[in-house]
């Protein structure tokens, strides 16, 4: 196993941290708005 | 301060600002961490001392301090500092300071964002308490009168305070799923290797069912309240009967975020527990397993019951079992933590340090909350204790021994780690001793109050309440004024004292103990290997 | 240690020696139950408060056996276990979880589910109706098989409230007009409210339910000894969301329907009253006490209202301006479409559901009158009844 990890492995992670970020973000957005799309 | 002191030698030549604007643009951790938990402590006395003004009033019958306009304000926004501005603030200050070093980390995975998601809140804090001042010069008829739960049609009703407390809800919303996005992310994505998620720390897991709640629910808050606004000002009707709405669909929005918002305010301190438990017992934690599963049932669970906050607004029989069934079936995975808290202990070697009678005293009260909780369940029972002061009550003994006693739990349990200085053992006992003393004065007489017929949120109340009224009074000041001790410890250990080691306390374990106290300015330059 | 948290229930007994107004009359549960939902209540609740001490008191003499046997300063080594190893050990694991399941689900779950099918059966064998609206700050109460309507507001005097004047005995739980219901007899009662949500609570009747605005919600008593009952609203409402207490007399059915005699008589001399013409000083006459009991608690008792919350009657384009267009139509927002129809999301309601043609054309008038307004007019009930 890898005593430290690599810059360019961490790097990685930073990616995908961020890509989580943004669809999580979305989810929330999509749920505030939801409401006031559903119609009676 | 003495915390994360930075020396430009030390960061190949990076300039880090001091004074203000340090504090304004720093994406440390630690330092983004110290201001959560600064800010709580003083949204902590600020929450603190309007309700004593409330308690003043609550001392004997008849009004003597105020109109009942003003203590309609004072107990609404009370509750909403406690809850937003103090409570899940301290939390979040928590997961800042503690997540990376316990997975091995050197920061957030967004540390900008970080920022950001701190420094919403003092305009939002700003927000929710200007109305009172505002009506000092005229301006508007006060802060929000409706109680935190904002009920339509009073709620559509009320003056500017309302429309205060809308916006400052948002901007807190928005801050609440930016540290949540932002603690998820960390937590997949930046564990050190060999760390599986079977081996995250307990606190990193309660904070991780507690981030997707709050992505799940804080939406559905916001949604309700942007509502609220446009029935106020825009002329829908969605909590208005004529105009074909209904004023139950607000509580049911409020409440579908309202229940799970009380597992946001404690499971972080459910993760908490185990590690100060462990510590002190000088024992491993027992049934890691089992309390994740229970951390994620207990989160699942949350999301569906929440009509128990609303058993006599008149709905359907079935709706009625249903939601007295599923309530109650909290107290399954509820129990296995109990049982696993005292099975930690149990044939340890204890020592009673503060962290750990503080730890004690939570188990114990928190599990009268629990206790009545059940109770409280019971819709054949619930009629005679919905909206009386036995609510009241279990939800102090729920949010105050639990959530705030909690989070004094963890403050004295890595203060020294955050400072490297030892604080007063003797301030902290003292400390401990007085506020479990007092709140019991305070708040056990407002179980008997509510059993007697007394309800919530008046100012002012018949002669045979008397007795139990001026009694919680009493002990509500005696609570207050030793949260005093509280605050002087520790800005007494923050200037100086003995010197804390790396390992703090000799059983600690995990990774957060094997750095220096305080842990250095990028805290795991190295990411240490788990095996 | 944590024996303290239990030995605060008897409580040292110099605190009690507090302030000279208070009562020596404390309880530790529930008042005395009449009727059979309150009974139901109340066992219910004691079944289970025993319970939850007994769960409370075996697992924290668990803990504090272990606080005083297992801690480093007398020697005990630590053990090293983290799960159950064994079935023994399983057992002991799984038992207290069992217990809960059985304690959640059958043997308070099932007595609850009886209950509260019980409790919603509001309309079988009922033996009559009672409405009951609320209001920001007062209950109406309605008999509809009679026509009886009336109005209970809180009769404990604001010198009281100010400390100005010594507490009564029914501080805070009294009214000018109580429900009076028959003993014995199975009450259906409707609930709704003109503005925000209330809540109407009777402890001794073991009945809360919601009033909500544009709903009709329903409960039902059947009250087994006479007397008298007393409650509150309780969802915040407001700003005398305290003041508005719940009276009942219980009294048998003979005197019961005698009272309700009486009302029908005073109803129908009320409504003729509204036919006749009346003298602009008999409206004045009139209408002040109404504004005392309906308006002031808002708009003050000098007219002037209170800055930001509620308008100044005093000097205002409303009481000074007309109210009937020259073809003989109600101008919208006029002071007579304003008490009539209230104004929508504020704090003001709509009175003609709740005063009579008399009192509205009485309270107009002397608000027309008073406050230093000298519109120097007059309205008859009879103009109020025609704009029903």
């Amino acid at each position: 196993m890898e005593a430290t990890l690599t810059p360019a492995e961490m790097a990685r992670r930073q990616a995908a941290a961020r890509r989580t970020a943004w669809a999580l973000g979305a989810a929330a957005l999509a749920l505030y708005l939801i409401g006031f799309l559903i119609q009676r | 301060m003495s915390i994360a002191t930075t020396h430009p030698a030390e960061h190949h030549g990076e300039h880090h600002p001091s004074g203000i604007l340090r504090w304004l643009t720093t994406t440390n951790h630690k330092d983004i961490g110290t201001m959560y938990l600064t800010f709580a402590l003083i949204m902590f006395f600020v929450g603190g001392i309007m309700i004593l003004a409330v308690r003043a009033e609550l001392f004997s019958p008849g009004l003597q301090l105020m109109k009942p306009e003003f203590f309609n304000q004072l107990i609404g926004v009370h509750a909403l500092v406690m809850i937003f501005a103090a409570l899940m603030p301290a939390a979040t200050g928590f997961a800042n300071w503690q997540l990376p070093l316990m997975i091995g980390a050197p920061d957030m995975a967004l540390p900008r964002l970080n920022n950001w998601g701190f420094w919403l809140l003092p305009p939002a804090a700003i927000l929710l308490t200007l109305p009172f001042t505002l009506a000092l010069f005229g301006i508007g008829d006060g802060a929000i009168a409706t109680g935190w739960t904002f009920y339509a049609p009073l709620s559509v009703q009320g003056g500017i305070g309302v429309d205060f407390a809308i916006f400052a809800v948002h901007i807190l919303g928005v801050s609440s799923i930016m540290g949540s996005i932002n603690i998820i992310v960390t937590i997949f994505n930046l564990r050190a290797p060999g760390m599986t998620m079977m081996k995250l720390p307990l606190f990193a897991w309660g904070w991780l069912i507690t981030a997707f709640l709050l992505i799940a629910t804080i939406p559905v808050l916001a949604g309700a309240v942007t509502m609220l606004l446009t029935d106020r000002h825009f002329g829908t009707h969605f909590f208005d009967a004529a105009g074909g709405g209904d004023p139950i669909l607000f509580q049911h929005l409020f409440w579908f975020f309202g229940h799970p918002e009380v597992y946001i305010l404690l499971l972080p301190v459910w993760g908490l527990m185990p590690h100060v438990l462990s510590t002190f017992s000088r024992k491993p934690t027992y049934g890691y397993k089992a309390q994740v599963y229970s951390f994620i049932a207990i989160g699942v669970l949350s999301v569906i019951v929440w009509a128990h906050h609303f058993f006599t607004v008149g709905m359907p029989v079935p709706a009625l079992i249903y939601f007295m069934f599923s309530t109650m079936s909290i107290s399954l995975p509820l129990a296995v933590l109990f049982f696993c808290w005292v099975a930690t202990m149990w044939r340890g070697a204890m020592s009673f340090e503060t962290p750990m009678l503080f730890a004690q005293g939570f188990i114990v009260l928190f599990g009268m909350a629990g206790l009545t909780g059940l109770v409280l369940a019971d819709v054949a029972a619930d009629a005679q204790y919905h909206h009386s002061y036995f609510v009241v009550a279990h939800f102090h003994y729920a949010l105050f021994a639990g959530g705030i006693m909690g989070v004094m739990t963890g403050v004295y349990y890595w203060l020294p780690k955050w400072t490297g200085h030892m604080y007063s053992e003797t301030l902290g006992k003292w400390h401990f001793w007085l506020t479990v003393v007092s709140f019991n004065l305070t708040f056990i007489p407002q179980f008997f109050l509510g059993l007697a017929g007394m309800p919530r949120r008046i100012p002012d109340y018949a002669l045979q309440f008397s007795e139990f009224n001026a009694i919680s009074t009493v002990g509500a000041f005696i609570l207050g004024l030793s949260q005093l001790l509280f605050a002087y410890n520790i800005w007494r250990c923050v200037k100086g004292g003995p010197k804390a080691e790396g390992r703090v306390w000799e059983g600690a374990e995990g990774l957060e103990w094997e750095l220096p106290s305080p842990p250095p300015h990028h805290s795991w330059e190295t990411q240490p290997v788990v095996k | 240690m944590k024996v303290f948290a239990r030995h605060l229930r008897r409580l040292p007994p110099w605190l009690l020696a507090l302030p000279a107004i208070c009562r020596a009359d404390y309880s530790w549960n529930f008042p005395e139950p009449v009727t059979p939902i309150a009974r139901d209540t109340l066992k219910i609740h004691n079944e289970f408060m025993l319970i939850i001490t007994a769960l409370f008191v075996v697992v924290f003499a668990i803990m504090i056996y272990s606080m005083v046997k297992h801690r480093k300063s007398i020697g005990h080594q630590p053990a090293k276990f983290t799960g159950p190893k064994g079935g023994l050990q399983w057992f002991w694991a799984i038992f207290p979880f069992g217990i809960l399941l059985f304690i959640d689900f059958i043997l308070m779950g099932i007595p609850a589910v009886h209950a509260i099918i019980d409790m919603e059966d509001t309309k079988t064998k009922a033996d009559m109706v009672l409405k009951v609206t609320g209001m920001q700050w007062k209950w109406q109460y309605e008999y509809p098989d009679s026509g009886v309507k009336f109005i209970s507001t809180m009769s404990t005097p604001r010198e009281q409230i100010g400390n100005a004047e010594q507490k009564g005995e029914h501080y805070l739980l009294e009214v000018d007009n109580p429900v009076v219901l028959p003993v014995g007899k199975k009450v259906r009662v409707l609930l709704t409210s003109t503005d925000v949500i209330h809540t109407w609570w009777v402890p001794q009747f073991g009945v809360k339910r919601d009033a909500i605005p544009g709903f009709l919600r329903e409960t039902w008593v059947k009250i087994e000894k006479p007397g008298i009952y007393r409650g509150q609203c309780a969802e915040l409402c407001g700003k005398d969301h305290g003041f508005m207490p719940v009276v009942v007399h219980a009294v048998p059915e003979t005197e019961y329907l005698a009272w309700l005699d009486k009302k029908k008589t005073e109803s129908a001399a009320a409504a003729g009253a509204a036919d006749r013409t009346w003298s602009k000083d008999e409206l004045i006459a009139h209408g002040k006490p109404v504004y005392e009991k309906n308006c002031a608690v808002c708009h003050q008792a000098d007219g002037k209202g209170i800055p930001n919350a509620f308008p100044a009657l005093s000097g205002s384009k409303l009481c000074n301006s007309e109210w009937l267009s020259k073809d003989g139509k109600l101008i919208p927002d006029s002071h007579v479409d304003r008490v009539m129809n209230g104004k929508a999301n504020t704090a003001m309601q709509a009175f003609k559901g709740t005063l009579s043609d008399t009192d509205i054309a009485a309270v107009i008038t002397y608000e027309r009158n008073s406050f230093g307004n000298t519109m120097g007019d007059m309205i008859q009930p009879a103009q109020i009844k025609a704009l029903r």
